[in-house]
């Protein structure tokens, strides 16, 4: 029985690096290769072991799939190719092939930087790893090899960011990544075709949420920045080079330009430039304003935010900084916030997620005396907001696109255990289809009914067309033909081709039948009151009565014979061929009754 | 464990046992328990009980039927085995009852929290932790952990079941550490009662119907012999290996993948490998029932092995290469090829039966090239090696998968249709032929090597990943080509091969795939690196367009694409092959100098990648005496420092202190020592005086920066720096004249400048430093500290174990229903 297997190696009942196995066709596929920003040891990556025990990875897999550019879903992506050793295919949209190598490259330094970590992958190795990428475009049906392809649907999420329908022969897998369906300030929303695959691998971050109205936390995050301003003080967003830091810039431009504000706003050296750079180059990608809007105005072009120079944290007076990296564990962020940390009209605004053991953590967590370096203790005086902005579908979005895609069953990942819990007791009452939550490690296993294309010939469903019946793929009707099974093909056509093209003689086959019946006139009259009685009763049917005293109806032939031993008994031999099977029984079980009385 | 530790550790119990606060961070707990592991490994578990009461307290509260949390209840196992890994502390937590209520029945074993798999693998890693001692043992078998061990290995989850066969191992270690070592010849029959149940299951696995089960049971075996080599592994193997070759008999060999690893670890094993049972033939059965695909890796971990009877390498060999035999017989290749791979013993094979279909061929000659691969360079490869068959068959493999051979047969029209514009094969030939050009071969297959590569690397068909291996086979064959004889040049036949390659390299530079621009430009720069001396190739190269090619590169799009180019110009120029400015085919002349283009990039350029490739090229210029930078070396320093010195990269700024590394050896004398950073006087000081010496390098303003990088945010910076500093110390201590006798209050206001830029201000320049005042700022400076303090991670206060309590506690009741994000 041909069956999907999926195994979460990461993501499986947990937020923390999206690795997932996919086995469908006979084909094997891994959806992300993340890494874990919690942990700065191997545990930061998937175990691999469970999949090199099956042989060379490159055997074994037969491509990579990643779905957007976060790290928690390619972080791993330069180890697994270049220190694991995968040779194989990697497959992701052109621009999360663009801005990945920009991150992993950031968190390379980092790890080099501040954790003086030496067994970690190189420049050279993200590179080489980046070369092994085939870029995909939205709804491209891209062939892996002759059985399996893929194909990506729009996100939202982050740029580039897409969902994937693999396939392989009829059976299909979609997996989603993370996605968004509501559209924001630069990205649309996630959408995806009535694929109705088998399985819909769905992450389920705010499964139990429905989000408040983003227009609420927009107006919030402005309240709250504007405030710090007025009253002179320096606002600190941490952010990541590229993802929601272009949203808060978009948010924050319009503002100002609205309010006609004048105190600075500075985003780090270098990345506005690059930002602008991948936003301009991957226009449709983007919500549909600003695709319209850009050729008079590029919204990344931004009037009121210039590039950051380190000396400017000194300067006097209020500003906006949004720097990097986004949970203050190093670099820039860090420096500007151990300078302004100590006065309390300035602020930090925290716009995402902060692991364990970074100051964005601590700070998050309502810790204000910092020790750093030096056993130097750091008063955070500064005022602490934590507003998140990160893009995923909540529980009503994942619920919108479970009845879009129509899927037969579905797999919850990225998520907490206990709030798939609820989900997927929503999915199935609301779905009526199955849905499975694997914790890391779990393999689930669907059975699937395997779908077998038949060609038919040309003359078999000419002459089943000429009987004035067109196909109709909502009425299934029964065919008569001869299915041949030759070089892995299956065809289905008439009896009379099937002979001809394996060169076979056509052989009769026959039913016969006895049936007695009491009548001491000759043979002969027996078969002539037969004749009657069948031409009376069958007036559909052509019954003949022939020259040596035999009768027909249709192929069915009826013989009259003297019993040997009874004169006063007839013998009726019937006899039909397997096509008139039906007719035959019917004239078997008529004659068993007896003829009716002759009229005297 | 330092007291803060201990203060804040009793909240954190009473918050790991309240069910109502949830643990924020599912890391936090690993890192909890790698604290307590470094505890126990540097002290006494008992003490650390004894002190630290809450934890016996939140052991005890785990007994308590409740709401726990899985993630709580596996923290409390595993941290229950660390604590009774030590015998003391297993006695002392055995008083309480409290072991087997924790890993017996009556523990989670039998509750709902056992259908979380976190809980069932901190119940096996806490079994894991624990059986360390006789003790345990004991305690294992009453409370009948080994049965639930035995159910664990068929665990939904593959992290649990891979655990529980793990543990099975170390289980029968331990028991068998003690008795069966002491008596080599014990039988199974005389093996502790622990150690019995466990073979006893092994046979009945392996004796069972179901593949999972044989496969545990294979598992199992291999992890043993894998790791211990004592006596009584060779008893087990003995009493094991007729129940293992009895799976040879079924069709099809069931768990051939853990089978082939099974029998690799016993023929690996010193112990095992030696004895006489039966071994070998059962390898050479194995390799005859086993499919192609299933015995290539035991025919290569055969070959692997230092010792192995020579009639089972040979057969071993042969099924290696079936494939690639049935590959050269498809294509009717010249007999001689065929023969000498042939003629290793296998049986004749037809392509239909061992490449029928197109996945199986694709999957096997995949396989098949890449077991060749590690086989070739390993000392213990088959000898004679079939060096010009094995060429034949991947230049053939790889002229099928382009259309360009012929086939002559049906076989090799079918072969032909299955690989042509395969690209996974195509990767996996060009890796092999690449190794191959370890050894020689006949000139015709290499000319035809070189053909093979050629219409690679012309053909519009090409992948970019079948290009990039395309370019490093065809520098591996350049390099082995053998050089003519009294020079250094290429040999004629390689001279004509690049003659017909350099018009080929500038199509690939042009390339709308970045990824081929780039491989196109890495292998230029390998090439430049290794004959770039060479008359015959500098003539090809500069007769081409790839110069002038690769320099406007250095304005591509794609910044991997203009690092790249800045190497290769890097190179081009060193070696005096860039296309000169003022050349007859260059009109208009104006040509902006390679020298302004690149310092251009370095201050300009918005990526990382090409201002680190700049600074790589200056430094190498530097130390090669380049002509463009001899000419006045002091304004190249000085430029390439300031403009690094603002540099938002941490690594162009690292690169600058190794440019100034150079400078400074140059200035000063190189350092005796092979470690540039080594604080040894030079062994003849130079006999100008000091303030001379160091003159330059404060007229290039390298003590700025040097200072300056010093009390970078970035610590690899910092720390090179300092060492920077420390070996320029050490080099002015050898010198005559002034001994930093400097203008006082100048020094002071220097000292005061960098206090400043360690408080984090940026501050003014310093300006022009006078030499007397960089040594006495240098002598005043405590840099030996310093190097002390930045060896230190930088983020060990937020590494540290206080720092995590702080913040474990610190979250409870920060997080909100909703708050656990993500990105």
């Amino acid at each position: 029985m041909p069956e999907i297997r999926v195994t979460p190696l990461g993501a499986g009942q947990d937020v923390g690096r999206s690795c997932i196995l996919v086995s469908i066709g006979g084909k094997n596929v891994m959806l992300d290769c993340g890494m874990h920003m919690g942990f700065n040891d191997d545990r930061r990556f998937p175990d691999f072991s469970y999949i090199t025990r099956n042989g060379r990875l490159t055997d074994f897999l037969d491509c990579v799939i990643i779905s957007h550019f976060h790290l928690d879903h390619c972080g791993a992506l330069p180890y697994f190719s270049e220190m694991v050793g995968y040779d194989g295919p990697i497959y992701m949209t052109h621009p999360t092939q663009a801005i990945c190598p920009i991150l992993l490259e950031d968190y390379r330094k980092i790890a080099v930087d501040k954790k003086g970590e030496a067994n970690f992958f190189t420049s050279q190795m993200i590179k080489d790893c980046m070369k092994k990428v085939v870029a995909v475009h939205l709804h491209q049906t891209v062939q892996v090899d002759d059985e399996l392809e893929i194909k990506a649907y729009y996100a939202g999420h982050v740029l580039g960011a897409a969902m994937f329908q693999i396939k392989v022969g009829s059976e299909s897998v979609v997996y989603t990544g993370d996605y968004n369906m509501t559209p924001d300030r630069h990205l649309g929303a996630a959408w995806i075709d009535k694929c109705r695959p088998n399985l819909l691998i769905t992450e389920s971050t705010y499964a139990t949420t429905i989000r408040d109205s983003k227009r609420c936390r927009e107006r919030d995050f402005l309240k709250k920045v504007h405030e710090a301003v007025e009253r002179g003080g320096k606002v600190l967003i941490p952010v990541f080079a590229l993802g929601r830091a272009q949203e808060l810039c978009i948010l924050l431009e319009t503002f100002w330009e609205r309010m006609n504000l004048k105190a600075p706003i500075y985003f780090s050296t270098g990345l506005t430039e690059k930002a602008n750079h991948y936003y301009k180059l991957f226009i449709t990608w983007t919500n549909q304003k600003i695709r319209k809007t850009f050729v008079q105005r590029n919204m990344f072009e931004f009037k009121h935010i210039k590039a950051f120079d380190r000396a400017f944290a000194d300067n006097p007076g209020p500003m906006v900084v949004f720097a990097t990296p986004g949970m203050l564990h190093a670099g820039q962020s860090l420096q500007i916030f151990r300078k302004w940390a100590g006065n309390e009209k300035n602020m930090v605004i925290m716009p995402g997620y902060c692991v364990q053991g970074t100051v964005g953590h601590k700070i998050l967590s309502g810790q204000r005396k910092l020790e750093m370096e030096g056993r130097q203790v750091l008063e955070v005086k500064m005022q602490v907001e934590y507003m998140s902005f990160s893009a995923h579908a909540d529980a009503k979005g994942i619920m919108q696109l479970v009845g879009q895609a129509e899927p037969e069953s579905v797999l919850l990942v990225h998520g907490e255990a206990k709030k798939m819990e609820f989900l997927k007791q929503k999915i199935e009452q609301e779905f009526r289809v199955s849905c499975y939550m694997p914790a890391n490690g779990e393999t689930v296993t669907l059975p699937t009914s395997p779908s077998i294309p038949v060609g038919i010939s040309l003359g078999l469903l000419k002459r089943e067309m000429a009987q004035g019946l067109l196909p109709d793929a909502k009425k299934p009707r029964l065919l008569h033909g001869t299915l041949i099974m030759k070089d892995s093909n299956f065809r289905l056509v008439s009896s009379e081709q099937a002979l001809k093209e394996l060169g076979l003689a056509e052989h009769q086959l026959r039913f016969t039948c006895r049936v007695h019946l009491h009548d001491p006139r000759k043979e002969q009259e027996t078969a002539m009151r037969v004749y009657s009685h069948l031409k009376s009763v069958l007036k559909e049917h052509c019954v003949q009565h022939l020259p040596d005293g035999s009768v027909t109806v249709e192929s069915i032939l009826i013989q009259a014979a003297a019993h040997s031993e009874d004169p006063g008994t007839k013998v009726l031999l019937v006899s039909w061929t397997y096509q008139d099977e039906e007719l035959g029984s019917h004239l078997t079980s008529l004659l068993k009754k007896g003829l009716p009385q002759a009229a005297s | 464990m330092d007291p803060e530790c201990s203060q804040l550790l009793p909240a954190l119990c009473s918050v790991l046992a309240d069910p109502r606060q949830p643990v924020a961070d599912d890391t936090c707990l690993e890192k909890l328990l790698d604290w307590f592991k470094t505890i126990t490994e540097a002290g006494s578990s008992l003490l650390l009980l004894q002190e630290n009461p809450c934890l016996l307290g939140l052991l005890c509260h785990m007994l308590k039927p409740q709401d726990l949390s899985p993630r709580v209840l596996a923290f409390s196992l595993r941290l229950a085995g660390m604590l009774a890994a030590q015998e003391d502390c297993f006695q002392y937590l055995q008083q309480g009852e409290l072991l087997p209520r924790l890993f017996g029945e009556a523990g989670p074993l039998g509750g709902a929290a056992w259908t979380a798999p976190s809980v069932r693998s901190g119940w096996i890693q806490g079994l894991r932790s624990l059986a360390r001692h006789p003790s345990a043992l004991c305690f294992l078998a009453d409370c009948g952990a080994v049965d639930t061990i035995f159910s664990l290995q068929g665990d939904s989850s593959l992290f649990v079941a891979s655990a529980a066969g793990q543990l099975l191992v170390h289980i029968l270690g331990l028991s068998l550490q003690g008795p069966a070592e002491g008596h080599p010849g014990l039988q199974t029959g005389d093996w502790p009662v622990c150690a019995q149940k466990i073979v006893s299951h092994i046979e009945e696995s392996l004796r069972s119907a179901a593949t999972p089960q044989i496969t545990q049971a294979l598992n199992v075996l291999t992890t043993t012999f894998g790791h211990c080599h004592s006596p009584w592994t060779q008893v087990l193997w003995v009493r094991l290996s007729p129940l293992v070759a009895c799976l040879l008999e079924k069709d099809p060999v069931p768990a051939a993948h853990s089978l082939v690893d099974l029998l690799l670890s016993v023929a690996r094993s010193p112990v095992l490998s030696s004895s006489s049972c039966g071994l070998w033939e059962t390898l050479a059965q194995t390799l005859s029932h086993l499919s192609p695909t299933q015995a290539g890796p035991l025919a290569l971990g055969i070959l692997k092995l230092q010792e192995c009877p020579q009639a089972l390498r040979a057969q071993a060999f042969a099924v290696l290469l079936q494939p690639l035999t049935c590959v050269l017989e498809a294509t009717a290749q010249a007999p001689g090829l065929l023969d000498s791979l042939d003629g290793t013993g296998g049986a004749s094979v037809t392509v239909d039966t061992l490449l029928p279909s197109k996945a199986a061929c694709v999957g096997l000659l995949c396989r098949t090239l890449a077991h060749l691969e590690l086989l070739q360079p390993l000392p213990q490869r088959p000898s004679p090696w079939p060096q010009a068959p094995l060429l034949g068959a991947t230049v053939t493999i790889l002229r099928l998968c382009s259309g360009s051979a012929t086939p002559t047969s049906d076989a090799g029209g079918h072969l032909c249709a299955f690989l042509v514009g395969c690209v996974r094969v195509q990767r996996a030939a060009l890796d092999f032929l690449g190794t191959l050009s370890q050894g020689t071969g006949p000139r015709e297959l290499v000319t035809q090597v070189f053909a093979v590569l050629l219409e690679y690397l012309t053909s519009p068909d090409s992948s970019p990943t079948v290009l990039k291996k395309a370019f490093q086979a065809t520098f591996r064959w350049l390099q082995s080509s053998p050089e003519t004889p009294g020079c250094s040049d290429l040999d004629p036949h390689a001279q004509l091969f690049l003659r017909e390659l350099l018009p080929v390299l500038p199509k690939r530079l042009c390339s709308p795939c970045w990824e081929v621009r780039d491989s196109g430009l890495e292998f230029l720069t390998q090439m430049i690196g290794r004959w770039g001396g060479q008359a015959g190739f500098r003539r090809a190269l500069l007769a081409s367009e790839v110069p002038e090619l690769t320099e406007q590169l250095l304005r591509d799009p794609e910044s991997y694409v203009r690092a790249s180019a800045v190497a290769a110009t890097g190179q081009l120029s060193s070696q005096g092959l860039r296309v000169t400015p003022a050349s007859p085919e260059h009109p208009g002349g104006q040509q902006k100098s390679l020298l302004a283009e690149l310092l251009h990039i370095l201050s300009t350029d918005s990526e990382g990648f090409p201002r680190r490739a700049v600074m790589h090229v200056f430094t190498q210029w530097l130390r090669d005496g380049h002509a463009d930078v001899a000419g006045d070396t002091e304004r190249f320093v000085a430029r390439v420092l300031q403009v690094a010195s603002q540099d938002l990269d941490w690594e162009v700024r690292a690169q600058g202190l190794e440019l100034a590394l150079v400078f400074l050896e140059q200035t000063l004398g190189r350092p005796s020592s092979h470690c540039p950073y080594a604080v040894t006087p030079p062994v003849a000081a130079p006999p100008s005086p000091l303030a001379q010496a160091l003159r330059p390098l404060c007229r290039v303003q390298l003590f700025e920066f040097a200072f300056r990088a010093l009390f970078d945010c970035d610590r690899p910076v910092a720390q090179k720096s300092c060492d920077l500093l420390l070996f320029l110390r050490a080099q002015t201590a050898s010198y005559s004249g002034p001994q930093g006798s400097g203008n006082v209050p100048e020094v002071a206001s220097v000292e005061a400048a960098l206090q400043r830029w360690q408080a984090g201000d940026q501050g003014q320049p310093l300006g022009y430093l006078e030499p007397e005042v960089v040594v006495a700022v240098l002598r005043s400076m405590d840099l030996e500290g310093l190097r002390g303090a930045l060896a230190e991670s930088s983020d060990r206060v937020e590494k540290s174990p206080q720092s995590l309590l702080q913040d474990m506690l610190a979250t409870v009741g920060a997080l909100g229903e909703d708050e656990a994000d993500c990105y």
